[in-house]
């Protein structure tokens, strides 16, 4: 809810004040309202008490008047006689001897002397004078209020009625509230009808009407509460002796709350001022408390913030409090912090043998270099990769092949101060060099720092020759990052070393690309799943008969997206990728396919198919292959480089013979080169020899091959075997071959390897040279 | 015995006709006997011709500061004495119409009269007391009598024959505080119950 302590704490103290303040104004002002009411309700009640007493004086007063009169003789006579005249004389003297509203004379009979008799109900006025011997009440005359008091005139006996009458005006009522101690509003009303109405009209006489009548109806001496627009009032109704006994009158004494209240009106405001004044005090007091108690805990948290950043973070807290000591904690914690992460952090970018940056480090300065380079710059990395390293450590030892390489390291800087040295491997250095842009003009000058760097080392006593080489990369901005530079570099350094060169720069096709290649092995199968795979055949001719005798079936992919590929690509890589048998029992199955077809147009091919080294000793593969085979009658020759028996030989030999057994004849493929061994010879039972198309392709121009090829071609004769030249290229060579007494050539000057259509032509070509002498004997002088 | 005399021989006389009592019980509407009602009859309805005698003096006392009787019966013209039995002195007066007079401060033993010639009331009171009231019924028949403490009235010597009956009382609560009575003929002995209601408070 809050985002801030200090808020929260101000907001919570106020916040309590406030409320315990609301409590105090609040229970102030129902006790004094509570006063004011009960003090309204007691002057009300003495009020009315008042007015009673009022009441009963003014009565007396009346009825002394009126007895009086009633009493004179004369007057008596003046009745008896029906004197009007002197009766009215004598009402009108006293009215205004006493000072009366009203004073007039009701005979027995119902007449009326003194007043206009329109404006008195004569009849109910009669019968209430008649009903009670000393009537005296409210009546309405004229249609206002009066208080009208009898009595009679007896002459002797009943002959009217003196009535004197005071009217319950303003100027009444205003007396009346000048005896209240409270400043009260007194009123007079009497049901008309259904309905209560005064004569002095107020704003709210409606409302007062009904608070009337409820109290008359329920009789009530209590003060009623009255709520109007203008505010509450208390409402104190007396009921008045009316003359008849049936028209209800009263009066109301009337006290608004205001008034009531207005004394007290001080006191309330001196509460809520005082209760503000102190709501500000204790906002701006906990402001400042709180912030006392909040700052050292944000500047904790920002402290922490920093911390959790990798910034530098203190605490400037001096309180000698709780906080203070988690401050003083919390700056000692950060300083350890700190000090564990740089050293960590050295660890984590120094070789812990040589105290060079290793390849972390490495990746960082390449990052950081990069940052800083302009456009078309680029980051030169080089690994220096010491030359058989192993020979050197066991030779020297590890401390001391750690020292060297800490020398060589040295060496670097001295030659380069701006370049950056660190070590990726145990026998590889990595230098970031000033350089910006790797061309091949810069391969001369690592050269001869190579030889400078070679210096023997001396280490203790002793002086250590090095041979390094040299792998260079260099990459843009947003070219490759950090770790793929470097790993160029050691695919560059590989490469350098496989080509036998001192410095080399990465080369990208050379290396191609593995992950692709990766990839391509599933595609592979999918090839072979849909027929994109097919067969080359590459013809054979008996040197003999002249002859197409036979063909070597090379696999070819037609790749959907790279188009041809090379077999030497995906080839390789089956082989290491364990995908070879699949690709094999692909070539049987073309294989077998293709003789057929060869067969129905009239042509008995033997088909030589390359059987990988790693598919030898697997026994499995061969009685599939030979099934196969026996099942389909083709004419196969299962070509096999040497070098691939070493790998189970047992199992291998096995292999062997069953493929002797089953009447498939086996080639010894690239005979000449790798490790051929005479051993090998005697060892495997093959068919045929392939003499490595390195020996034959100079055939014609280095003696010492021609002298190799031909003891070969005699020693493979002696041993039984057939012997196929490979490429033959030149009729020079083919000659040479023939005339050395081999058996059978293979080679772009024959024929390249090619498809099955192809191939039908080329052999329709061949058989109609061969019915034709010329040609044969052109071929054979070939 | 003389004036009896002489009325038995006016009403031999007058009266063709045999002779009829008139018994007359007041009550109020309680039943209770009310005394001083005064019961007039008019044979044929017509007021009595010649001088009328009532066999009662015509007389009011002033005793014990009291009118006495409370209720007087005197043919028109009559002399009404009014003796002053008390110690004190009276003022006695009436203003009741035609039969007006006032007899100022007389003492003991002292005795005034006055004539009252007109048919009706004359109610009389005391200026000095108040509470001394008084009523003379002056009538225009021989045939009246009083109730008595039984509220019962006895009309002697009736003729025969239709008759307008009449009750008063001074707090009869009725027009001038007279009713006519239901009976509109008599033979021999007859026998009349009048209600009647009074003002409380005697006024």
């Amino acid at each position: 809810m809050f985002r801030r302590l200090q808020t929260k704490l101000t907001v919570l103290y106020a916040g309590l004040f406030a409320l315990a303040l609301s409590l105090v104004a609040v229970s102030v002002y129902l006790t004094i309202a509570n006063n004011a009411q009960q003090q309204v309700r007691r002057e009300l009640t003495a009020t009315g008490t008042v007015f009673d007493s009022v009441w009963a004086l003014r009565t007396q007063r009346l009825r002394d008047g009126a007895d009086l009169l009633a009493r004179d003789f004369g007057f008596r006579a003046a009745v008896a006689t029906r004197d009007a005249p002197t009766v009215e004389s004598a009402v009108t003297n006293l009215r205004q001897r006493m000072g009366l509203d009203l004073a007039f004379l009701v005979g027995v009979d119902g007449d009326v002397v003194g007043v206009d008799p329109a404006k008195v109900d004569i009849d109910k006025l009669w019968s209430a004078l008649d009903h009670e011997e000393r009537a005296q009440g409210v009546f309405i005359v004229d249609g206002a209020p009066y208080q009208l008091i009898s009595a009679p005139v007896m002459s002797p006996n009943l002959t009217g009625w003196i009535v004197f009458g005071a009217r319950l005006d303003d100027r009444e009522m205003t007396a009346l509230e000048r005896l209240s101690a409270i400043r009260l509003d007194a009123q007079v009303f009497d049901r008309r009808g259904e309905t209560w109405v005064t004569t002095d009209k107020t704003a709210d006489t409606g409302a007062l009407g009904a608070v009337v009548a409820t109290a008359m109806r329920q009789a009530t001496a209590e003060p009623a509460r009255l709520r109007t627009a203008t505010g509450d009032s208390l409402v104190l109704v007396k009921r008045l002796m009316t003359l008849d006994g049936q028209t209800p009158a009263a009066l109301v004494l009337r006290y608004p709350m205001a008034l009531a209240l207005a004394p007290y009106q001080p006191l309330m405001a001196a509460v809520i001022i005082a209760g503000l004044i102190g709501a500000a005090l204790v906002v701006a007091a906990s402001w400042a408390l709180s912030r006392d108690i909040a700052r050292p805990i944000t500047a904790l948290e920002a402290a922490a913030r920093r911390l959790r950043h990798g910034e530098a973070a203190h605490v400037d807290v001096r309180s000698s409090d709780e906080i203070g000591r988690l401050s003083d904690s919390f700056n000692l914690m950060a300083a350890e912090i700190r000090e564990r992460e740089v050293r960590i952090t050295e660890l984590a970018l120094r070789d812990a043998e040589t105290g060079l940056p290793n390849h972390l480090a490495m990746e960082r300065e390449i990052e950081a270099r990069m940052a800083r380079l302009a456009p078309g710059q680029q980051v030169v990395v080089a690994a220096l990769g010491l030359d058989r390293f192993t020979v050197l450590r066991s030779a020297i030892g590890y401390a001391l092949f750690t020292q060297l390489v800490r020398e060589i390291g040295a060496r670097i800087q001295v030659l380069d101060p701006e370049a950056v040295v660190g070590r990726l491997t145990t026998s590889t250095l990595c230098v970031i060099s000033r350089l910006t842009a790797l061309t091949d003009e810069v391969v001369p000058v690592v050269e001869r720092a190579l030889v400078d760097l070679a210096a023997p080392v001396r280490l203790g006593n002793e002086l250590v020759d090095v041979h390094m080489s040299n792998g260079l990369a260099a990459a843009e901005a947003g070219g490759l990052d950090a770790p793929r530079l470097i790993e160029q570099a050691m695919i560059a350094l590989d490469q350098a070393r496989a080509c036998g060169r001192k410095v080399a720069i990465f080369d990208p096709v050379a290396y191609g690309d593995p992950a692709g290649n990766l990839s391509l092995m599933s595609e592979m199968l999918q090839g072979v799943a849909t027929g994109a795979l097919f067969l080359h055949h590459q013809p054979k001719l008996d040197l003999r008969t002249g002859a197409i005798t036979g063909v070597e079936a090379l696999v070819r992919w037609n790749h959907p997206a790279r188009g041809l590929l090379r077999p030497d690509l995906f080839v390789g890589m089956a082989e290491e990728t364990g995908h070879i048998r699949a690709l094999t029992d692909c070539v049987i199955d073309r294989a077998i396919l293709d003789q057929r077809a060869l067969r129905d147009l009239g042509h008995d091919l033997t088909i030589s198919i390359n059987i990988s080294g790693r598919l030898i000793d697997d026994a499995e593969f061969a009685d599939r292959a030979i099934e196969k085979i026996a099942a389909s009658g083709a004419r196969f020759c299962f070509e096999i480089t040497e070098t691939a028996v070493i790998g189970n030989p047992d199992v291998a030999l096995g292999v062997l013979a069953k493929l002797n057994a089953a009447g498939i004849p086996v080639s010894i493929d690239d005979y000449g080169s790798g490790l051929s061994s005479l051993a090998y010879l005697k060892q495997i039972n093959a068919d045929e020899l392939k003499i490595d198309k390195a020996f034959v392709l100079s055939l014609e121009n280095d003696a010492k091959d021609a002298l190799l090829v031909k003891s070969t071609i005699d020693l493979a004769h002696s041993l039984g075997l057939k012997v196929t030249a490979e490429g033959v290229e030149s009729r020079e060579a083919l000659a040479m071959l023939q005339m050395m007494g081999c058996d059978l050539a293979q080679g772009y000057h024959i024929a390249k390897p090619m498809a099955l259509e192809a191939l039908v032509a080329f052999l329709g070509e061949q058989r109609l040279a061969e019915t034709s002498a010329p040609a044969k004997a052109r071929r054979r002088a070939r | 015995m003389k004036i009896a005399s002489i009325l038995f021989a006016v009403a031999m006389l007058a009266g063709s006709a045999q002779a009829a009592d008139l018994t007359v019980a007041v009550r109020g509407p309680d039943g209770k006997p009310i005394p001083d009602a005064v019961i007039t009859v008019y044979p044929n309805g017509q007021p009595t011709k010649g001088p009328i005698k009532f066999d009662w003096p015509y007389r009011v006392a002033q005793q014990n500061i009291q009118f006495t009787p409370f209720v007087l019966i005197v043919p028109a013209g009559a002399e009404v004495s009014f003796p002053n039995l008390d110690k004190v002195r009276h003022h006695v007066y009436s203003f009741s119409a035609g039969n007006k007079f006032e007899l100022k401060l007389y003492g003991h033993e002292e005795s005034r009269t006055v004539r009252l010639p007109a048919v009706g009331i004359a109610a009389i009171g005391c200026n000095i007391h108040d509470q001394m009231v008084g009523f003379i019924k002056v009538v225009d028949t021989a045939y009246a009598a009083k109730s008595d403490a039984n509220g019962v009235a006895v009309i002697h010597g009736l003729p025969d024959g239709p008759v307008v009956a009449k009750v008063w009382h001074p707090y009869l609560r009725a027009p001038k505080n007279e009713k006519t009575l239901a009976v509109t003929a008599v033979r021999g002995a007859a026998r009349e119950t009048a209600t009647i209601e009074l003002r409380p408070g005697g006024r």
